[in-house]
């Protein structure tokens, strides 16, 4: 186990390097200057060289880029060129953020999903499936930028019962969470639906009903969690997804999340806030893959670590 | 399965903990964009500024004409290039309670003036050769240069000298002698603020999507829109009777800029046939609500070196078709052209009009719509046809040298256009060197008048301020610049118990 968790370990590291490499060199190549939002157009061209010094902008990429890893290397993730602060300190204000959303939505999501995914399949072709699966279909279509506001107006304007926006208060989560949980759920009811329908036709659990064993027992105990294995692989992925900063439901729920953090600071070119976020993001999606191999494998005794071939 | 539920379920208590309780008795203020530094010295954005200006006091203001009047200090020029301010009594205090000394204005100006503070405001006061405290409330400014302007710059907030020395981070923790107080920013996207005479807190909320912020303030989350929404939603919110609307005249200029390297729209019988063919009125009237005022120049006729008596290009589509053909255009060779704009949407919005009032006289427009970083990058490098801006906050006729003078190009100042006319550079030139006011203003006006004929810029409109405030608040009144200073004297309606009572029966 331990040889397996080093060998992702480095092959995450490997990926990393590349990854932040690539978008260190993505977002010098792309036009705007930094420079220019900092100081104004008219500041004076000293004044603006002085700066372009001062930062390390006058460079070449290589050097910058070299310079930004042995940086990083020591732990230090500079400062934002806009607001002045320590990076480290944003992270650590939007990460809890987007760790409270997702978990939230994910929670949401298997809610749902697993009730309509469990009626679909136990009922198949009937009312009961098709208001499943219609109801999949409707929230794989709802874009979130629409069933946001939808939800901003029924519950926090009609209902009064949630806040329209921001982070404050227990309650604030709700609709941003149901926001991303539905159409995540939508997906997951699907996949729950056919995984299933697959496990209900095998031969162990015709073995375990002709043992006495009721319908719902056979299903819950036997049926659902090797149904749950591909449902497992999505879930991880999903998370990695929403981890990575729901940017379009952070943006319209105005949740201070890693998402809105990325966008902005692309927006204002503010290149060492960008790198550091997509470093927290790939280090995220690397970890939480690494972790739905773990389960996986402590889920279903069949699969080898130490030899997964 | 269970196990993972447990898992999420821990996760979820732990990490939602973390969220606050909205605190109680604040008035909010909705905002599109949040203010990125508190530094005086070192802001260069709108909002920035405008929050700056509540929490510091500067030497001079502007009166509603834009003249330079007194804040801190009166001022007199003991010679052209000698001005002496003398701070007025009573004299603001920094928290602590030291009032404001001469020591705090030189150490301020002499702090944006050192290179080492890499401040925006450096170029502006480049101008400075010297400054001196004669006594504790007078300061003296020597120029390099007789400049009539010079006191109009002198609008940076002042900080405490001793935090100066000490290199305090006033960009996270302002200090200031301001009406108001820092008192937190729970993160980047709220600033909460003390008002000095009555500890009453306010909130700045930055709430990116106009759909939201007019949703928080119908839902009574947020007291005060101002400015940042689309006109329908204006429209919408001014007619619900649980919201107070006011709009003023404002002096956000908008305009169409040309590249004048272009083979088309270099040429000026292009430009005056694109003035011709755009119908500004219909487009003020339907796509922004009646909310704007025609523009015929950088600075509407109620600056002071306003020109009310220019006269613009009126929609005349046949006149424009007529220039187009004195261009050697006509129907069958019609020219093309790019039009580049952000991702804004009601931009957006106004280049597909533009587009469609251009195609109706031959003129065919391809929009190209980027990022802000990208569309900015490539109006200052040049890389465009024509673009659409707005300039805000102008003040000061100095703007005229930074974006028409042949010398201005970027990034050497913001003539992106690279706009060059030997009688405007001339004119630009006399008008700095007059000391006589009333001679400076005439030459302001004729070198508008010059503008207006050679069209660097197609002038467009002046667009309105708007605020929206529930009736929880009172005492808010929208200015001609934008700016909050009015929060000093807002007030709640009603007693605390009453005032959610009133928000959720107003808002059923």
């Amino acid at each position: 186990m331990s040889h397996f968790i080093l060998k992702r370990i480095a092959s995450a590291l490997i990926g990393l390097i590349g990854v932040i490499s690539l978008v260190f060199f993505l977002i010098h190549m792309i036009p705007g200057d930094p420079i220019d939002v900092m100081l104004g157009e008219s500041a004076l061209a000293a004044d603006r060289e002085a700066l372009r010094q001062g930062l390390g902008l006058h460079l070449p990429l290589y050097e910058q880029w070299w310079n930004y890893f042995t940086a990083l290397a020591q732990g230090n993730f500079g400062h934002s060129l806009f607001s002045g602060r320590p990076i480290v300190d944003l992270l650590l204000e939007r990460i809890p953020a987007t760790l409270h959303l997702s978990l939230i939505a994910l929670t949401v999501a298997i809610i749902i999903a697993l009730p309509l995914g469990l009626l679909a399949a136990t009922r198949q072709h009937s009312l009961y499936d098709y208001g499943s699966m219609g109801f999949a279909l409707f929230g794989m279509s709802i874009p979130n930028f629409w069933m946001g506001p939808l939800l901003i107006l029924i519950g926090a304007l009609w209902l009064g019962w949630f806040p329209v926006s921001g982070r404050e208060g227990w309650n604030a989560v709700v609709l941003p969470a149901l926001t991303l949980g539905t159409a995540m759920a939508a997906i997951l009811a699907r996949m729950i639906r056919s995984s299933l329908l697959e496990i209900l036709g095998e031969d162990f659990l015709r073995t375990a009903r002709a043992k006495g064993l009721s319908s719902i027992k056979a299903i819950v105990s036997h049926a659902l969690p090797n149904a749950l294995l591909p449902v497992l692989t999505l879930l991880g992925l999903q998370l990695g997804g929403l981890l990575g900063g729901a940017v379009i439901t952070e943006t319209v729920f105005a949740w201070p999340g890693l998402g809105l953090l990325m966008i902005e600071a692309i927006q204002q070119r503010d290149y060492p806030v960008v790198q550091a976020a997509v470093l927290c993001i790939s280090m995220t999606y690397i970890v939480v893959n690494l972790m739905t191999d773990l389960l996986y494998a402590w889920l279903d005794p069949r699969i080898n670590l130490q030899n997964p071939s | 399965m269970v196990p993972i539920a447990w898992l999420l379920f821990l996760c979820v208590c732990f990490v939602g903990g973390c969220t606050e309780s909205p605190p109680e008795n604040i008035i909010r203020i909705g905002l599109a964009i949040a203010p990125t530094n508190l530094d005086p010295r070192l802001a260069t954005d709108a909002p920035s500024a405008r929050v700056n200006r509540l929490l510091y006091s500067r030497l001079v203001d502007f009166a509603d004409d834009a003249t330079a009047i007194p804040a801190l200090a009166t001022w007199e020029a003991l010679t052209p290039t000698h001005y002496r301010f003398v701070l007025r009594e009573p004299r603001p205090t920094f928290p602590e309670g030291t009032p404001l000394t001469a020591k705090d204005v030189l150490d301020t100006y002499r702090s944006i003036l050192d290179p080492k503070t890499a401040s925006p405001h450096r170029g502006l006061l480049h101008n400075i050769r010297k400054i001196n405290t004669p006594s504790e409330l007078a300061i003296d400014f020597f120029l390099l240069h007789p400049d009539p302007l010079f006191p109009s710059y002198l609008v940076i907030g002042i900080l405490p000298a001793n935090l100066i020395e000490m290199n305090h981070p006033f960009h996270e923790n302002p200090v200031g002698s301001g009406p108001f107080l820092f008192h937190q920013r729970p993160d980047d996207s709220r600033l909460i603020l003390k008002r000095r005479h009555d500890a009453q807190l306010m909130e700045f909320v930055k709430v990116l999507n106009p759909t939201v912020r007019t949703l928080k303030l119908l839902a009574g989350e947020i007291h005060l829109l101002q400015n940042d929404l689309p006109p329908e939603l204006v429209t919408y919110l001014s007619e619900n009777p649980s919201i107070f609307y006011q709009h003023k005249e404002g002096s956000k200029f908008s305009y169409i800029g040309f590249n004048h390297q272009d083979p088309i729209v270099g040429q000026k019988l292009i430009r005056k046939a694109i003035a011709h063919a755009i119908n500004r009125e219909q487009i003020i009237q339907f796509a922004l609500g009646g909310r704007a005022r025609l523009a015929q120049a950088l600075f509407p006729p109620s600056h002071w070196v306003g020109a009310s008596q220019l006269e613009g290009y009126g929609y005349d589509p046949m006149q424009a078709m007529e220039l187009l053909r004195q261009a050697g255009f006509s129907r069958e060779r019609s020219p093309t052209l790019i039009y580049k704009t952000s991702t804004d949407p009601f931009r957006l919005r106004l280049a597909t009009i533009i587009q469609e009032q251009l195609r109706q006289v031959g003129i065919h427009m391809s929009i190209h719509s980027h990022d802000w970083g990208t569309f900015y990058g490539d109006i200052k490098s040049g890389h465009f046809q024509m673009y659409s801006l707005a300039w805000v906050g102008l003040k000061t006729p100095d703007i005229f040298r930074q974006a028409f003078h042949s010398q201005s190009v970027p990034p050497q100042g913001v003539n992106r256009g690279r706009y060059t006319d030997p009688v405007t550079d001339d004119l630009i030139a006399k008008a700095e060197r007059t000391p006589e006011t009333n001679q400076q203003r005439d030459l302001y006006r004729s070198l508008q008048e010059r503008l207006l004929d050679t069209l660097p810029y197609v002038p467009l409109w002046y667009e309105d301020n708007v605020a929206l405030s529930t009736r929880a608040i009172r005492g808010y009144t929208v200015r001609t610049d934008g700016n909050f200073d009015s929060l000093v004297h807002v007030q709640w309606a009603t007693p605390t118990t009453l005032r959610s009572q009133i928000v959720r029966q107003t808002d059923s």
